[in-house]
């Protein structure tokens, strides 16, 4: 019987190559939605390992990616974090430490030369983690007042000349300068695009909270962030709460939030989720819609060959014989398709990998996904026209012309 | 009946065969009570008018059709009660049809066309490509055993036709008007095939309009209106 199939797709190459378009995209949706999927999960997760996942950030306004309280966004304003708000932090029950850390994007000029970098004003005392990765040089102490700690990146790539602790660095933010002195760099650390890449660990840079206000050159200097560590990790989600309910108190209708990064990633996942679903949901409909072109050419080509049926009853073949032959038809058909848009998925997939910046992962799990949906679609889309075909009357379709 | 006859055997049997169609909410009987009977060997020439009920009697013998009423025994076995399935190995094991448009399938070779009764009944590749060429050998297209039907001549198809209802050696030939599209030369040809197969001692019901090619003929059965006229040696 295969012969018969074979013969029948040489015959009509164009109408079979149209037909299995359908098919085509839509095992190619799927192959690329799965590898993209994947690579974007393991991806992200990679990243966010860099994180200390249960450090906890307070920072002002709304920055969870739920929409629980989307009015609280527009009517609130930004909380205003001072050290009242340190001191609270740190009374509360299971909190170990808390940084206060106030970034801005400034530029950096050294030996007449400019660049740009993010600093951050911090309190020498709250930073250890820091601390222990200083390579060159030392940390800044609570006495240091124009002294600055530069990230690997700073130190060598955004200059010409590697800066070293003694070299002077001068900070321009908006119309006001301030000179700083070096003291130590920071070791190179592990790149995580997440925040975009003008926040890579590398590039930062930190003085003191004194320096920053002077930097900044505002009367009302405030915190952009708390960066707080729980005694407990296994805590971690009640000292969350103890922070939302302690805070209200000084700020009562000013918006802020507690997160860590364990929640961001989770809500990160499940928006990945929602796209790999929404991916997936396109190429179902790429399936079910080429899965009914795969129907309509296979009922077409029963009916040019209604005569060619009526012989092969006549012959003696089985209705049996005549729907399995029309059934592989259409199964060969979904096959050589699926392995096409496998191959074309698989391009894809690697096209975003190198050009785009986004990660993908092909894996087998994802091309027997292809294959299955692909002959499943086409011999589905098959057994109506093949049963047509099977229940010709003989003689009717030997009259058929 | 000729069961005391010995030497001979009944292959076709039919008894008192009524055939009717429901046109709307009338009933049509187009076979008003056939009886006949057709011994092994014989070659049999069935004539009549369109209308006459020929074809259906035909697709009756043929086992594509089932009568209405009435027996019908084929090599002894029962077709009026059969099976679908049954009816189908019948006419794939014991029967071998000729048309008279030929009805070669275009988009396989003429090989391929003779080897497809052997295919529906599961014979071995070689085995099948090795009768076929030789039963194209013995119809004189030894030549033509790569070609498309559609790139042959129409007596050169009957001849490929008859190759193909010879592949599983059936002991009855059903030829509906063999001759019926072909020029004088070529229902010679076919005739004489039709002869050996007869002198080989298969078992002929041909239908055809032209008598002059009934002349091979131990029969020559006439239908008018669902009934069988005359009997005719």
């Amino acid at each position: 019987m295969l012969e018969f199939i074979a013969v029948g797709f040489k015959a009509d190459r164009f109408k079979t190559l149209m037909s299995s378009l359908g098919i085509i995209i839509g095992v190619m949706a799927i192959v690329v939605m799965l590898s993209v999927g994947q690579g974007l999960y393991s991806g992200v997760s990679s990243q966010f390992s860099a994180f200390d996942l249960d450090m906890v950030r307070v920072m002002p306004g709304t920055f969870s990616f739920s929409m629980n309280s989307p009015q609280s966004r527009i009517a609130e304003e930004p909380a205003k974090f001072t050290d009242k708000d340190t001191k609270a932090l740190e009374n509360i029950v299971g909190i170990k430490n808390v940084a206060p850390e106030t970034s801005a994007n400034v530029i950096i000029s050294f030996r007449d030369k400019n660049s740009t970098a993010s600093v951050t004003g911090v309190d020498p005392k709250k930073e250890d983690d820091l601390k222990d990765k200083v390579a060159l040089g030392r940390f800044l102490t609570d006495s240091d007042y124009k002294s600055i700690v530069i990230g690997s990146g700073v130190s060598e790539g955004l200059f010409r000349m590697k800066v070293t602790p003694g070299n002077k660095i001068r900070l321009y933010y908006q119309d006001h300068y301030v000179d700083f002195k070096v003291v130590g760099v920071i070791q190179e650390q592990q790149q995580t695009s997440f925040g975009g890449p003008g926040n890579s660990p590398n590039t930062q840079m930190y003085i003191t909270h004194r320096a920053m206000k002077e930097l900044l050159g505002r009367d009302n200097y405030y915190y952009g962030t708390f960066l707080v560590t729980v005694e407990d990790p296994a805590q971690t989600a009640d000292v969350v709460e103890r922070i939302k309910t302690d805070l209200k108190r000084y700020h009562k209708n000013e918006a802020y939030d507690a997160t860590t990064a364990r929640d961001m990633l989770s809500s990160l996942l499940s928006v990945l989720s929602m796209i790999q679903i929404a991916l997936a949901g396109i190429g179902a409909i790429s399936l079910v819609v080429g899965g009914i072109g795969i129907a309509n050419v296979m009922m077409l080509t029963v009916k040019e060959r209604i005569r060619e049926i009526g012989v092969l009853k006549a012959l003696g073949a089985t209705m049996r014989d005549i729907r399995i032959q029309y059934l592989l038809e259409a199964g060969v058909l979904g096959l050589v398709s699926s392995i096409i848009g496998i191959t074309l998925g698989v391009l894809i997939s690697l096209a975003i990998g190198t050009l785009g910046s986004l990660p993908s992962a092909i894996t087998p799990a994802s091309i027997a996904l292809g294959l299955l949906f692909g002959v499943l679609t086409t011999t589905i889309a098959g057994v109506y026209p093949a049963n047509r075909a099977a229940r010709l009357d003989p003689i009717e379709a030997l009259r058929a012309e | 009946m000729n069961i005391d006859c010995p030497g001979t055997r009944i292959v076709i049997e039919l008894d008192k065969i009524e055939k009717t169609y429901l046109i709307g909410e009338s009933e049509v009987a187009i076979l008003k009570g056939i009886d006949l009977e057709i011994e092994e060997g014989e070659f049999v020439a069935l004539m009549g008018p369109s209308g006459s009920g020929k074809s259906t009697l035909m697709n009756i013998i043929g086992c594509l059709d089932r009568p209405t009423r009435g027996r019908f025994l084929l090599l002894g076995q029962d077709i009026s009660r059969t099976s679908e399935e049954e009816l189908a190995r019948v006419r794939r094991e014991e029967l071998g049809f000729i048309f008279q448009t030929f009805n070669l399938i275009g988009r396989i070779s003429v090989l391929k066309n003779v080897e497809v009764p052997m295919m529906l009944s599961d014979v071995p590749r070689e085995t099948r490509r090795e009768r076929a060429l030789e039963l194209l050998g013995s119809v004189g297209l030894a030549h033509r055993v790569n070609f498309s039907p559609l790139r042959i001549s129409g007596g050169e198809r009957q001849r490929v036709a008859i190759a193909r209802a010879l592949a599983n050696d059936p002991k009855i030939i059903i030829a509906d008007e063999p001759t019926g599209n072909l020029d004088l030369k070529s229902s010679q040809e076919v005739m004489s095939i039709m002869k050996d197969l007869h002198e080989e001692g298969r078992t002929i019901i041909m239908v055809t309009h032209n008598p002059e090619v009934t002349v091979d003929c131990d029969r020559v059965i006439r239908l008018r209106d669902g009934r069988i006229l005359s009997e005719a040696s």
